[in-house]
């Protein structure tokens, strides 16, 4: 993880030596701008993310048993309390946002129904130790730095070029085709971070057999959702089965090695 | 020059075209990863996408590839 990371460092690295070579920024204000950038993005994403799916506070009298577990689970991790929402999301999920000291973790009233109490309590433990491990603030970096690099990039073709409309059209898919290829190390960080989370919360609750479970029932029922989805469509899709691309460019590592991985431990 | 631009334009419109029309889960996830939860389209424990974005990315596509097609046309001086 140290390489990807060290070749995310010299994408970005690169795009700063661009801007302050065609701008003539000083070193500081391209620090001060991407840390602005990035921490626009990190706002705007929590609240839009809490947002997108209708999350509530989740009332501790409302779910005692689950503030406590929370609040156990935290304890033990040595982080703080997140805040708890819930939201209707039409399936079974949960997600964590913010950070460290101040994070938030949603879940959905589908997730509750599905799953048993030592099931949903690995599910918890997941989500906490995402945000121990500061997952999320990685991920909103690594986005930051694509989103930099394709940026930069973009501007390099339009300064180079004669303004013609070829040039804007090579200008948007050069940016979007090196946002694909930074992402894809971004990618790579983000499926071993689901792994040290499912670790980290298979050790919290002391085993990883309830996590297992949880992914396993959950992904039983999609399957049978996912075969009243929209055939064409999905033939359309010959990449998207987890093969070649799809998995290059996947946040999660596919949900039976995870089962497997669980179970192994 | 500015064939050899144009003619780039073409290639890579056509490639960027095809990834969209190919994987278009794939383009959605480059878009939102670090910006929206995943999993809220598909269930906990995976980054699927759901049918009307797989559309979009795809329609998008088409418009890429025919774009591809008409600045390879011009830049082989075939316009």
């Amino acid at each position: 993880m140290a390489v990807v990371g060290s070749i995310l460092f010299a994408f970005y690295a690169v795009a700063a030596v661009v801007v302050m070579g065609v701008f003539g920024w000083p070193l500081g204000l391209v620090l001060v701008a991407s840390v602005a950038f990035v921490g626009v993005q990190y706002k705007l994403g929590k609240w839009m993310a809490l947002r997108s799916v209708g999350a509530e506070d989740l009332p501790e009298e409302r779910a005692p048993d689950l503030h406590r577990r929370v609040e156990s689970l935290s304890r033990d991790m040595g982080i703080d309390k997140p805040r708890l929402m819930i939201a209707r999301m039409g399936v079974p999920n949960a997600f964590a946002v913010g950070r460290k000291g101040a994070g938030t973790v949603v879940v959905s009233e589908e997730l509750l129904g599905a799953l048993d109490d030592d099931e949903v309590e690995g599910v918890l433990a997941h989500e906490l130790a995402h945000i121990r491990n500061r997952d999320v603030v990685m991920m909103v970096l690594g986005q930051g730095v694509a989103s930099i690099v394709a940026i930069v990039a973009q501007w390099a073709v339009l300064l180079t070029g004669d303004n013609d409309i070829a040039d804007f059209f090579l200008a948007i898919v050069v940016g979007q085709l090196t946002q694909m290829l930074v992402m894809v190390f971004v990618f790579a960080i983000s499926r071993y971070r689901e792994y040290v989370a499912d670790d980290d919360a298979a050790a919290e609750v002391g085993s990883g057999e309830p996590l297992a479970r949880a992914l396993e029932k959950i992904s039983r029922g999609a399957e049978g959702r996912e075969s009243e989805l929209d055939a064409q469509a999905a033939a359309l899709c010959i990449f998207d089965d987890r093969g070649g691309l799809a998995s290059l460019l996947a946040t999660h590592p596919p949900v039976e090695k995870r089962i497997e991985r669980l179970r192994g431990r | 020059m500015t064939e050899i631009r144009t003619l780039l334009a073409a290639v890579l419109g056509l490639l960027l075209g095809v990834v969209c029309l190919v994987a278009p889960a794939a383009v959605v996830r480059v878009h939102l990863a670090g910006r929206r939860p995943t999993g809220r389209d598909g269930t906990y424990g995976t980054d699927d996408v759901s049918d009307r974005w797989r559309r979009v990315v795809q329609v998008v596509g088409g418009g890429l590839v025919a774009a591809g097609c008409y600045f390879g046309y011009v830049a082989l001086g075939l316009g």
